[in-house]
């Protein structure tokens, strides 16, 4: 696809991207914000660190989307995943001093309990037909309370002690390259891991025949079934697929780049997997969109840290809400993205 | 002659439809509660506690004692309230999950509006009285204007309600806590509280000694309920919002405006929200709070709704059921040490199940219960 192909299709995604980029030259106009030292290398740094578990989940679930089924369990499965990858470091490690390999062990730990907890899901919305929307958000409330619950039973708080997290990757010489060094090659393999999954799940989306198959189950279902691909199985894949992803993601978070599990609250997870939903419409359900829309969010995520450095004090618990803002604005803009045909419709095969 | 025949024959027969389904409705509802439940005992077994110990407390907890039925009542009251918040809403196809928000600003708009007019009215009884009523009136218009908005960006910008809704559910959680702890605190005191009412701003304890439950609350519960079902049922307004919630062609040729019906719905839903927020400072709290410390009301309802397939009656029983289940799991957090989160994850799986009507009916036709209907 061209760039030019690319702006064509794209053209709301573009326009709201516009338009947001505008709004912000005019706030910072308006408050005289010292916008060259909010733009630092650190701030780079940080929102991608921060975008991260957002672009993860949001890949996982354009592949639902893009299929067919509207996952609406990102949030939930975050939470699971987050709470997963901490209690299996932990229990793994014996209650003693944490290594790196017992971190690596809970984050394979977190994606493989989404996946099978997202074979449940998703025999219920495909097989059984649940009500996507209301099933989604069960997932949500079951996480909610699971999660607390079984951090309870392991640390006897619905938080889990602080652990230490994944190590950095620093690749010899390429860190040393300005900027670029420091945000790519002195940074968590997670993050690497973010960055190649993008690409790759865009190639598979665009360039392979499995991509599209995962197309078609969502825009012309009947037409792919009569081209003889079974289109639940297909559906299966992704829903599975967005559950291991949102799993990984909430590892990231507790463990990743974070300090272990916190359940006070709405958990750790703090709306990020509703976020990652936001983040895959504004993208127009192209992984590289995703992801440049998650690098958004994380950087409004992360305006605290800018905002505090340079001297402007806004209390904590209102710029922390700024992502959220961020949504709305978004999804006010671009919220009239074509959907994939079918979303939402169980499919029956008619034999 | 042979016409009418027939058409008795189809009344018949849709009057048994009809009726099945509720029957249907109300074996789903069960079922689902039941294995729910069910699943709840054994992680509860799973995490080494006793799950008999676990059923026969969680019981106890709700219904054992006269103040465990005041506090199993007084959730109810709560639950019921932000139940039909949510059942105007997702009958008319709009999921609202803002309802959390709708409670904590609504909630936030009565004690602001309390505290501020208490200096200007009398003190005792009819003071009480005016404070109650002037602060129920605006968490009624906050809790209604904080609606309106995904209600209207749903409507012109085609942005979806479930996602909006829950980012403003934050922002409300966020603000409210800014302003109760930057504005509203008084100068040395440790906790992110506003002052207390007057003394004299309280529902009359009536039947049950609790400071934090009156029948009069749960009687506002219940004309609300009534208020609703006849909204729904006998005035245009309830006509069109529950024919778009069936279909929105259909309701769209009948001359309803489905971009209004939708900010309308929302306003409606998000008033109802919103009077559960004044109950909530008025009934239970007596001030106002961090909202993150506050009870999920708003979502719990949703469940209690689904429950009650939006029916604005079912609510009732299903308020308290959910009520009940609250009260027990809050027993057994503090009596058997099972943690009381507990409960939010049965009630995620009531939702779950309840989705999934077809779960159940196949396994209805599997073993043969009411396996008569194709």
């Amino acid at each position: 696809m061209s760039v030019g192909d690319y702006a064509a299709r794209n053209r709301t995604a573009i326009g709201g991207g516009a338009i947001a980029v505008v709004l912000l030259a005019v706030v910072a106009a308006v408050f005289d914000l010292p916008v060259g030292e909010l733009l630092t290398v650190g701030m780079a740094e940080r929102s991608l660190r921060a975008a991260t578990p957002i672009a993860l989940a949001a890949i996982g679930g354009l592949y639902a989307e893009k299929s067919g089924v509207f996952n609406i369990g990102l949030e939930g499965f975050m939470i699971l995943g987050a709470l997963t990858a901490a209690a299996g470091t932990w229990i793994v490690s014996g209650e003693g001093s944490i290594t790196q390999v017992d971190l690596w062990f809970g984050v394979l730990a977190a994606i493989v309990v989404c996946a099978l907890l997202t074979v449940i899901f998703a025999v219920l919305t495909i097989r059984y037909e649940a009500d996507q929307i209301v099933a989604g958000l069960a997932v949500w409330f079951i996480g909610l309370g699971f999660g607390p619950f079984t951090a309870t039973v392991i640390w006897g708080g619905v938080s889990s002690p602080s652990l230490p997290n994944i190590d950095n990757v620093t690749v010899p010489l390429l860190a040393e390259i300005p900027v670029l060094g420091r945000v790519l090659f002195d940074a968590s393999p997670l993050v690497l891991f973010t960055i190649l999954i993008t690409a790759v799940a865009w190639v598979v989306l665009y360039r392979t025949r499995y991509g599209y198959w995962v197309q078609a189950a969502g825009e012309n279902p009947e037409a792919l079934d009569t081209a003889g691909v079974d289109v639940n199985r297909v559906r299966y894949a992704t829903v599975i697929f967005s559950g291991a992803m949102a799993g990984l993601a909430g590892a990231v978070l507790s463990i990743g780049i974070g300090s272990g599990f916190t359940g006070t609250g709405v958990t750790m997870v703090d709306g990020r997997g509703w976020i990652a939903i936001v983040a895959y419409l504004f993208g127009n359900y192209n992984p590289v969109g995703a992801f440049a829309a998650s690098l958004l969010f994380g950087a409004t995520d992360m305006l605290q840290v800018q905002f505090q450095t340079v001297g402007i004090s806004l209390p904590g618990s209102i710029v922390g809400l700024f992502p959220y803002a961020a949504v709305l604005v978004v999804l006010t803009l671009v919220g009239y993205t074509r959907v994939p045909a079918a979303v939402g419709e169980p499919y029956d095969t008619e034999e | 002659m042979s016409g009418n025949g027939a058409r008795a024959v189809l009344d018949r027969t849709a009057d048994r439809m009809v009726h099945a389904t509720a029957v249907e409705r109300l074996a789903i509802a069960v079922a689902s509660t039941l294995l729910a439940l069910a699943l709840g005992a054994v992680v509860v077994a799973a995490s080494g506690y006793d799950a008999v110990e676990f059923v026969s407390s969680l019981a106890y907890g709700a219904f054992g004692s006269k103040s465990n039925v005041a506090f199993t009542l007084r959730q109810s009251t709560m639950l019921i309230i932000a139940g039909v918040a949510v059942a105007v809403a997702f009958r008319a196809g709009v999921f609202n999950i803002g309802v959390q928000g709708q409670f904590v600003v609504g909630g936030f708009a009565t004690s602001v509006t309390i505290l501020f007019l208490a200096p200007y009215l009398p003190t005792g009884t009819v003071g009480g009285v005016l404070l109650i009523v002037f602060g129920t009136i605006a968490a009624i218009l906050a809790g209604g204007a904080y609606a309106a908005l995904p209600g209207l960006m749903k409507a012109y910008a085609d942005a979806n309600e479930v996602i909006t809704t829950i980012m403003l559910n934050f922002i409300a959680s966020g603000v409210v806590f800014y302003l109760v702890d930057s504005q509203l605190r008084p100068s040395g005191a440790a906790a992110p509280n506003t002052e207390q009412f007057p003394d004299y701003v309280e529902l009359p304890s009536l039947v049950f000694d609790s400071s934090s439950f009156s029948v009069v609350g749960l009687g506002v519960a219940l004309a609300t309920v009534i208020v609703v079902a006849v909204v729904m049922s006998r005035t245009r307004f309830g006509y069109d919002l529950v024919t778009s919630g069936y279909q929105e062609s259909a309701a769209a040729y009948s001359g309803v405006d489905p971009k209004r019906t939708v900010v309308t719905t929302m306003t409606f839903s998000g008033m109802v929200a919103g009077l559960t927020g004044a109950m909530f400072a008025i009934m239970i709290l007596g001030y106002y709070s961090d909202p993150a410390t506050f009870p999920r009301f708003g979502f719990d309802a949703i469940a209690v709704s689904l429950l009650a397939a939006n029916n604005p009656l079912g609510v009732v029983p299903a308020g308290i059921l959910f009520g009940g289940l609250d009260a027990g799991g809050q027993y057994i957090g503090f009596t058997l040490d099972v943690p009381s989160e507990l409960v939010d994850g049965v009630v995620g799986l009531v939702v779950l199940f309840v989705a999934t009507p077809e779960l159940f009916r196949m396994a209805g036709r599997r073993t043969g219960l009411g396996g008569d209907r194709k």
